[in-house]
Parts: C-alpha cells; sequence; structure tokens
C-alpha cells in the first residue's frame, strides 16, 4: 500500500546526498606514542599517555612507519626513526560509506514508516472500521484460512484489490490480538 | 535412495503394504474409478503395468502413511494378502504427491500442536518417488525433478544470503543508533563516531571524539568538558535510551508480540515438533529486526545474538514456502530452520562452525547428516556476505574480534579452571534470579505493564550506567576493550601501565600497574555488578533481547581482572617457581586479555551449558586455535560447577518456565511406571473410536462434537476392538467438508468406510471413502511396556501418539502431552503448566 510512496521518497533521499560524499572509504591509521615519551627518558606521566593518531590514505604497502608518519612528522623523529617507527602500530582498514549510508536511512525510514502505521492504527483505525467491523467476525478460524490460502484468494477474486487488503488486514490484527492475549494477557508463552 | 525398499519375492503384488487399498466394487464417487497407479515402487504384475500405461492415473488420491522400518516386509505381505484377494482389477491406489485432488489443508496442523515426524517423513518419501518415477516422462518433469533435488540447497543458500544481508543491516543500524545518544556527526547524519572521525587529520583525540563528532554539549553550544556538558550529555544519553526503548516496546506490542524475548527457547521447542503460528512469519522478522536495533541501541543490557537465531529462524521459514517441498512438509522444514539457525550464530559471532555446533548442540532435534552439510553451507554463505558488507570497518563481521599470538604457561590452566568455577557461580546466580524474577513477572501485576517495565528497566540501567564509563559503553566494545591487548593504541586506564619506551631491546608489554589500572579494576567490578543485576531485570522485558552479549561481557570483566591479578604477581615474582623459565627472561608471560576471553567462555558456558560450539565459537572469535585447551578447561569447569549448582541451563529453564512441551533427549527418564498407568482413558472411562466401515457421517460428527481428542483410534468394530489405524481430528474435519463440498450425494446417513470388508452396504447414499486419511500403521506398544521405552520412543521417533494394546486388542492412547505431563509429574512438577492442545 505504501510502497510506492517508499519508493519515491527513498529515490529522492538518496538523489539529495549522493552529491555530498567527502569521506574516503579507505585509510592507514598508525597509533604511537609521543615522541617525547620515546626519546626523553625523563618525561612526565602526563604526557607520556598521549598517543598520536596518523591517518593517511595510502596503498596498503605504504601503511608504515616509512609510509606514513616519517612524511608527516620527520623533523621531529629525525634520525631516531629506528627507536620510534617500532613503537608505532599501523593498520589498513576500508568500510563502504555508501552501504552505510543506505543502511541509515532505510532503518530510519522503516521506523518512521513503522511509527506512523502505528498512530494511524492507534487513533484513525477505531473510526474508520466501525462499521466494516461485523462482515469479518464470521471468519473465526483463522488458522485454516492461514493455512490454506484458498479461500482467501477466492475472496479477493470476489471483490477488488482493496477489499483484499482489507481481508488480509483484518486477518493479520487478529492474530496479532491473539498473540497479544498470550503474552500479555494470559502469560502462556515468552515470559 | 532405495527404489525398491519394500520389494520381496514372495507375492507380486501389493508389496507396499499401507498402499495397498483394495477398492470395493462401490466406485460411485466419482474420484476413485480409475485409481490402477503406475509407480515403480509397487511391484505389479505385467497386465497391471499394461493397464496402468492406458489408464490416467491417479496419484494423489491416497495419503499413504509409509513407515519404513516398522513392520518387516513378511508381516506385510501377509497383511496384503488377507486384503488382495484375487482379482488384478482391484485398485493399488496411493499417493504422497499433493495432487490436485488432494484435500486442501491436509498434512498441516493447528496451532500449538505437535508434528508426527515419522508421518511427515513418509509424506516426503512418497512425493519423492513420485517425482523420481515422473521424472522418465517428459523433459519438463526432469528438470521438475532436478529443481526438486536441489531445492534445499538453493534454500539454504537464500536463507545464508538473506540471513547476512539482515545482520549487516543490524549491525550497522544499531552502531549507528548507539551513537546517537552521545552525538551526531552533522556533515554526513548516518555516520557513528567511529565512521564519523575515519579519515580525521588530527593527531591527538580524547576517546574518539573529534572535531567532525559534535557531542549534544557541543551541540547545543556548551564546551565539550565542563559540569554543564556532562549534565546535558547525561540528560541526552537518558532521553535517547528512553526513545529507543518505548519505541521498540510499544512496536513489539502493537504489531508483532511475538518478537520479543530471545526466542532461543522457542526455536528449540519449534524444532523439536511444536507449531506456534506466527512466531516464525513476516511481521515477526520485520519488528524484531527494526526492534532489535532499537533495543540494543538503547544501552540496555542485552545483545543481538539470540534473536539473531530467531530471525534467521524466520527468514528460513518464509523463504521455505517458496519451494513447496519444505514449505508444505513441517518436518522437512525443520531441516531449513535448523540450517537457518546456525546461519544466525554464524553472523552473530562470525563463527561458521560455531554457528553449526550451536544449531547440532544446543537448537536442534533432528539432525541427520545432511542437515549438517546444509547448515554448514548456510553457515558459510551467511558469514561470507556479512563479511563483504564489512559493517565494522575492520574486515571482520564481529565489532570485538581479536588476534591473539601469545603463548600461554601450564601453570595458567589453574586459573583458567578457577575462572571456569566462577562463570559457573555467576551463572547459578543470573539463572536463578532470572527465573525467580520472570515468575514473578508472570504471575504478578508486574506482567500487566510491559511497557512501563521496559521503560522503568531502561531508566535504572541508563541512570545508573552512564557515569560508569565501562557501563556506557556500548557492550561489544566493552567486550573488545577487554579482550584486547594493552598495545600501543590502546589508551584507555586499563593500559594504564608504566611501560618503558624508549629501551627497544625491552619488551613494552611487561610493566607495573599505574593507579589507572587500579582504578579501573574498581569500575570494572562496580560494572560486574551492574551488569549482573541490571541483565537479571532485562532478559525477559518485553523488547527484542538476547544474552550471550551481556554473559560474555561479566565473564570478560570477572576475566579480566583475574588476568590482571595474576599479571602483577608474575611481574612482581617472577623469580617464583611457577613463572620461572617463561616469564624470567622479560618477555610477557600473563595476558589479561586472555583472561577475559576465558572468563567470557566460562559465563556463557554457564548460562547456556554449551560446550562444544561454545569453544569453537570463541576461537573462532580470536582467529588462533592456540587456546582451545584453556578455553575448555573453562568450559568444562563452569559447566560442571552449573550443574551442580542448578540442573538446567537458561534457555531449559525459560522452556520449563513457559510450559513448551519439549521432551529434552538430554533427560533420562528413571521411573518404573509402564504404559498402562499414562495411557488414556482412565479406567471407568470409555475410549473413542471409530469403526472402519459401519458409522454413519452424522455418527463421526457427533462423535467429533462431544469428544475433544486430536486424534481417534479406527477398529474393525466396536465389540472386537481389533486396530485397523489411526486418524487425526483436524484431517477427518477436513475430509468430512471437503467430501460435503465436492461429492454427490454424501449426507449424514452415509457410511464413512476407512478401510474394510468390501461390503459397503447398498442404498442410495453412497459410502464416504476416507482411506485416504487413514494412518494405518500407528505405533503401537502394549500396556506392559515400561514407560523408559515409551518415553524413548516419542524421543527418537518423534511421535505424536502412540497406541497401547492388550492382548492385541486397543486399550488406549498415550499422547505427547501424557507423556509431557506424566515426565513433570514424576519430576514433582505442575503438570498443567505443559502449554499444548
Amino acid at each position: 500500500m505504501y510502497s510506492k510512496y517508499v519508493i519515491v521518497v527513498l529515490v529522492a533521499t538518496f538523489a539529495a546526498f549522493a552529491s555530498g560524499q567527502s569521506y574516503e572509504d579507505k585509510r592507514c591509521k598508525c597509533v604511537c606514542p609521543s615522541p617525547a615519551a620515546v626519546f626523553n627518558k625523563t618525561v612526565a606521566d602526563k604526557t607520556a599517555d598521549h598517543r598520536r593518531h596518523y591517518i593517511a590514505n595510502v596503498p596498503p604497502n605504504k601503511c608504515n612507519c616509512a609510509g606514513v608518519i616519517i612524511p608527516r612528522d620527520g623533523p621531529e623523529i629525525l634520525g631516531r626513526e629506528q627507536e620510534f617507527c617500532p613503537r608505532c602500530e599501523c593498520k589498513y582498514e576500508n568500510r563502504n560509506t555508501t552501504i552505510i549510508k543506505v543502511v541509515v536511512i532505510i532503518v530510519i525510514w522503516v521506523i518512521m514508516l513503522l511509527v506512523v502505521y502505528m498512530g494511524f492504527l492507534i487513533c484513525l483505525d477505531p473510526l474508520i472500521n466501525k462499521r466494516a467491523k461485523a462482515s469479518y467476525q464470521e471468519h473465526t478460524n483463522e488458522d485454516d484460512e492461514s493455512t490454506l490460502g484458498g479461500p482467501s484468494t477466492q475472496m479477493g477474486a470476489r471483490g477488488n484489490v482493496l477489499n483484499r487488503v482489507t481481508h488480509q488486514q483484518d486477518k493479520w490484527k487478529r492474530q496479532v490480538r491473539e498473540q497479544r492475549r498470550n503474552i500479555y494477557d494470559r502469560h502462556t508463552m515468552l515470559n | 535412495m532405495e527404489r525398491f525398499p519394500l520389494k520381496s519375492s514372495a507375492p507380486k503384488m501389493g508389496t507396499t503394504y499401507q498402499s495397498v487399498y483394495k477398492k470395493g466394487g462401490n466406485a460411485s464417487n466419482g474420484r476413485n474409478v480409475h485409481s490402477t497407479s503406475e509407480d515403480d515402487m509397487v511391484d505389479i504384475t505385467p497386465g497391471l503395468q499394461q493397464a496402468a500405461e492406458t489408464t490416467p492415473t491417479n496419484h494423489g488420491t491416497f495419503q499413504l502413511y509409509e513407515h519404513a522400518g516398522r513392520n518387516s516386509a513378511a508381516s506385510a505381505n501377509s497383511y496384503i494378502a488377507q486384503y488382495f484377494s484375487s482379482s488384478v482389477g482391484d485398485a493399488v491406489i496411493f499417493s504422497g504427491m499433493q495432487g490436485d485432488d488432494d484435500i486442501p489443508g491436509i498434512g498441516q496442523y493447528d496451532d500449538f500442536h505437535t508434528i508426527d515426524w515419522q508421518r511427515d517423513i513418509a509424506r516426503d518419501r512418497m512425493r519423492h518417488r513420485y517425482i523420481v518415477k515422473k521424472r522418465q516422462d517428459s523433459l519438463w518433469d526432469l528438470i521438475k525433478g532436478a529443481h526438486d533435488a536441489w531445492s534445499g540447497w538453493v534454500c539454504v543458500l537464500l536463507v545464508g544470503v538473506c540471513t547476512g544481508v539482515v545482520a549487516g543491516v543490524i549491525d550497522i543500524g544499531a552502531s549507528w543508533m548507539t551513537d546517537l545518544k552521545f552525538g551526531i556527526c552533522p556533515q554526513a547524519f548516518w555516520f557513528n563516531r567511529e565512521q564519523c572521525c575515519w579519515s580525521s587529520n588530527e593527531t591527538t583525540f580524547d576517546h574518539g571524539n573529534c572535531s567532525q563528532w559534535m557531542t549534544w554539549a557541543q551541540v547545543f553550544g556548551e564546551s565539550r568538558d565542563g559540569a554543564g556538558a556532562y549534565i546535558i550529555s547525561y540528560l541526552f544519553y537518558i532521553v535517547w535510551a528512553l526513545i529507543f526503548a518505548a519505541l521498540s516496546a510499544s512496536l513489539v506490542r502493537m504489531f508483532a508480540p511475538y518478537a520479543c524475548g530471545s526466542g532461543i527457547p522457542e526455536i528449540k521447542t519449534i524444532l523439536s515438533g511444536f507449531i506456534i503460528r506466527g512466531y516464525l512469519g513476516k511481521w515477526t522478522l520485520i519488528i524484531k529486526v527494526v526492534g532489535l536495533i532499537l533495543s540494543v541501541s538503547s544501552g540496555l543490557s542485552l545483545g543481538k545474538e539470540g534473536p539473531m537465531v530467531h530471525i534467521a529462524s524466520c527468514l528460513g521459514n518464509i523463504l521455505s514456502y517458496l519451494f513447496p517441498k519444505y514449505g508444505r512438509n513441517e518436518a522437512k522444514k525443520r531441516e531449513i530452520l535448523s540450517a537457518a539457525a546456525a546461519a544466525g550464530v554464524s553472523v552473530a559471532f562470525g563463527a561458521p562452525i560455531g554457528g553449526v555446533l550451536f544449531s547440532l548442540e544446543e537448537v536442534s532435534y533432528y539432525f541427520p547428516l545432511k542437515t549438517l552439510w546444509r547448515s554448514f553451507f548456510c553457515a558459510l554463505i551467511a558469514a561470507f556476505i556479512l563479511r563483504s558488507i564489512n559493517p565494522f570497518g575492520n574486515e571482520h563481521s564481529v565489532l570485538f574480534f581479536v588476534e591473539y599470538n601469545k603463548p600461554w604457561i601450564f601453570f595458567e590452566l589453574i586459573p583458567f579452571v578457577g575462572l571456569g568455577i566462577i562463570g559457573g557461580c555467576i551463572a547459578t546466580i543470573f539463572i536463578k534470579a532470572n527465573i525467580w524474577w520472570c515468575r514473578y513477572r508472570k504471575y504478578s501485576k508486574l506482567g500487566q505493564y510491559p511497557v512501563t517495565e521496559v521503560l522503568v528497566v531502561t531508566l535504572v540501567t541508563a541512570i545508573v550506567a552512564y557515569p560508569n564509563p565501562y557501563t556506557r559503553m556500548n557492550t561489544s566494545q566493552l567486550i573488545y576493550l577487554l579482550f584486547n591487548q594493552c598495545g600501543i593504541s590502546n589508551s584507555d586506564p586499563l593500559c594504564d601501565y608504566d611501560r618503558n619506551f624508549t629501551d627497544v631491546s625491552s619488551a613494552i608489554m611487561r610493566a607495573p600497574a599505574k593507579p589507572g589500572v587500579y582504578n579501573a579494576i574498581g569500575l570494572l567490578f562496580l560494572a560486574l555488578i551492574l551488569k549482573l543485576v541490571m541483565t537479571v531485570f532485562t532478559f525477559g522485558i518485553k523488547v527484542p533481547c538476547g544474552l550471550f552479549i551481556p554473559s560474555l561481557a561479566l565473564g570478560a570483566i570477572a576475566g579480566r581482572i583475574v588476568g590482571i591479578g595474576v599479571e602483577q604477581l608474575a611481574f612482581h615474582h617472577s623469580k617464583i617457581w611457577i613463572f620461572s623459565g617463561e616469564c624470567s627472561t622479560g618477555d610477557d608471560c600473563i595476558t589479561p586479555g586472555l583472561y577475559a576471553m576465558v572468563g567470557a567462555a566460562a559465563v556463557l558456558g554457564g548460562v547456556t551449558r554449551m560446550t562444544v560450539s561454545l569453544v569453537v565459537i570463541m576461537f573462532e572469535l580470536t582467529g588462533g586455535v592456540r587456546y582451545i585447551v584453556p578455553l575448555m578447561a573453562a568450559a568444562m569447569a563452569s559447566k560442571w560447577v552449573g550443574d551442580a549448582l542448578g540442573r538446567q541451563g537458561i534457555y531449559d529453564a525459560h522452556i520449563a518456565l513457559n510450559g513448551y512441551p519439549f521432551l529434552d533427549s538430554k533427560d533420562e527418564f528413571q521411573h518404573t511406571s509402564l504404559a498402562a498407568d499414562v495411557m488414556q482413558p482412565k479406567r471407568n472411562d470409555t475410549l473413542a473410536v471409530i469403526t472402519q466401515d459401519s458409522m454413519t457421517v452424522d455418527d463421526v460428527e457427533t462423535l467429533l462434537k462431544e469428544t475433544e481428542h486430536n486424534g481417534y483410534p479406527v477398529v474393525v468394530s466396536k465389540e472386537s476392538q481389533y486396530l485397523v489405524g489411526f486418524v487425526l481430528r483436524r484431517d477427518l474435519n477436513l475430509a468430512i467438508a471437503n467430501a460435503r463440498r465436492t461429492m454427490e450425494g454424501i449426507t449424514g446417513q452415509s457410511v464413512v468406510v476407512f478401510a474394510g470388508s468390501g461390503h459397503p452396504p447398498p442404498g442410495p447414499p453412497p459410502c464416504l471413502p476416507l482411506n485416504r486419511i487413514l494412518d494405518m500403521a500407528p505405533i503401537t506398544v502394549t500396556d506392559q511396556t515400561p514407560m523408559e521405552t515409551v518415553v524413548d520412543m516419542f524421543r527418537k521417533l518423534g511421535l505424536r501418539q502412540t497406541l497401547v494394546t492388550h492382548n492385541g486388542r486397543l486399550l488406549g492412547v498415550i499422547t505427547k502431552k501424557d507423556v509431557l505431563r506424566h515426565v513433570k509429574q514424576m519430576d514433582n512438577e505442575d503438570p498443567s503448566s505443559v502449554l499444548f492442545n
């Protein structure tokens, strides 16, 4: 029922965000102690705790001290690379920003849709459905219908699509009511 | 599969003992007129074969319940000989195919019923034979046969792919939403903190906060630090947690109440052959996924691993409907569900083999080798897909993957076993407290306020958790931190050692702990208590929640504390004989992270009582087989302690609490009762039976109205009580309704013929043949059979009921419900608590 709108809105959202991608998908991250802590034996505790992060966009085989730290902090550790470099940890990582973006936006949309639908069911549906309620009370044995599929398709063939949707929705609501009774009222399951 | 399983040399006809049905001369129902079959499983005489090729075949007219191996061929033949008089023209009818004129709904089950494994497997075997036979007919049938042959693999492939994708969505969504409690990435709101700071150019940033990432305090114009900022952050943390939890609880309540909880006890019960309609449905899937993201993000003490099993099983159930072979056969469907459960654990821990073993050890009931391979494949595909999505940007499918390469020394086995004992104790405390609380919720007024309860638990958790950095952070991150070694990149107080950075030749790992470590230990101890208490109250609230992660965290905290202790002991007393050799050389010998891992395995093992799968999961998490022995020692110690202190694991305890009809194959039945003590009816009652060919439709309908049994034995006559077969209530209802709809002339006076003499009463109302729904091979025991044997039969054969005979005459019925009640009664528990129809 909502799927068309969902697709339209999703496409629009993606189009809006697709342009502004400024984040890299690959990085080489190196973490080192501060040079002072390595070279100066009498350094105070405070500064020794600080770590330095180096993030660079280099090929995986350059993801090491020589490829990342020397070009950046060369002067500071000049001549003492042998001491400094073994203390550094370099890690090459990659990610896919597009997937993250798409997934997060889809999650937001699904939650919003569910909340809107929930609001609809709580507020508006009782008003709308008051009149139509009587016609469905005969179908008490929901299990047979849900398993067979036969009767419900016959129903649909008779009525139009809207009828079928309403019927399915009604059946589903009955099932949820039954589940709620099992769990919240009688506490027979999932305690 | 053998093609002529029941072929014997003796009589040439009707070797499938039950498939043979001598049709009476009266074939006026218009259905079975030309019912000669050509299925190759029946070795019919050539003349009959000839006839079969010319007459239209009629598969799908007789519901065959063939139970291989139950009877010997000899008895079958004599049985047949009795019925097969002489005439070649007599019909040999059988089916198993879902033919066009099959009664709709046969083979399905009602809600809260157990399935009959034997019957369903026999149905599938018949269907398979039919397809094999048809394959030679045309190319199209050949293609259909090929499709049928590979449909199991295609189905688990699809399940694996979908599970991987859904797991990726949950991982990404939950990690983003978790960080939403702390702040936002204004440039790209869809990034969590880690991703936001991905390519930050700053060389130093504290606790992962970079300039791109705005905490809520900064959004509202405060500075990053300071009292005001703290209060704003605290408030936002609580408010977001409440919003997420409220959303999750109300979505669950509104759309799919079955989506709450972990789902593993229910999956176990379903896999043992129980029907819970809607438990694996579409809405449950959607709400469980969304609700899980929300509830994990709300900072409650829960994990996503258990619900992943439920989600994967939902996917397995939904996708199995694409393949009628599985969708329409409950026993076959459970093969797919077993594979799906393996895929669920596979993506939850990034441990494919662990997932397969979990499915085998913990959840599955019926697990043939074929299912093992399918589970393996399914778990492989799911792990591969999730790994391709790379949700955490660490090339692994779990956040807390760590890579270890350090050796351990022999002495350390003592603390490892000690951790196992601690883990067993923590697990027992947790199980007892949680079951007590859940029982209280079930029977008190508290159960009437599910959403309020969720909100209160969330509020308390958020308020108490925020001040302590170890409970404030995401539990997966906490586990990662605890598992990790203290390397350069780890600047947490937990790694506040007095390291010597200058001397290149000395190892930096060995160092005395500084006050930061001891502070961290204190905080961790508080976190341990808080998490234990909160998890007791959290597991069982009406949102999707699992307990793998909390129990791993509990164990990891305890393990890390012990590990630091042992490490410092080894550092300060490296000359004691136990450490000498390994530790005196100056290399690091004790890795606290390893203790955290062993502790995590111990608590999880104590809570769930897993052993093999747990160890495999843990070593797949660490990517090294070096630690199998420590993990095994801890898991075993924890299981022993747990079993000694409390009989059941958490899932079995929840199954018992809910009264699910789960006949545990691990328990032994040690009482001396006999089948006659358990069977229905008790003395003074009469057994409701149907006669094979003398009751009218009205009689049967009256019987159906007056009694509530789910099945009726069919006997030759009420006087003799010789057993013919067994017919299910549901099938009887459907068949009579169907006959009234489709057959002409069926009235209340029509005689119902199940099997029989071949002399139906002549007359205007034609008789109603119901041979198709009759199970002619019900399992029988005598009244003197010990219950031990009967319980074993129920477990191993997956029976739904068995008939009790005495001197060859029918005496009564034992259903699974009777067995479960009897077991409960014998264990001094309330037998009426069994949830059953």
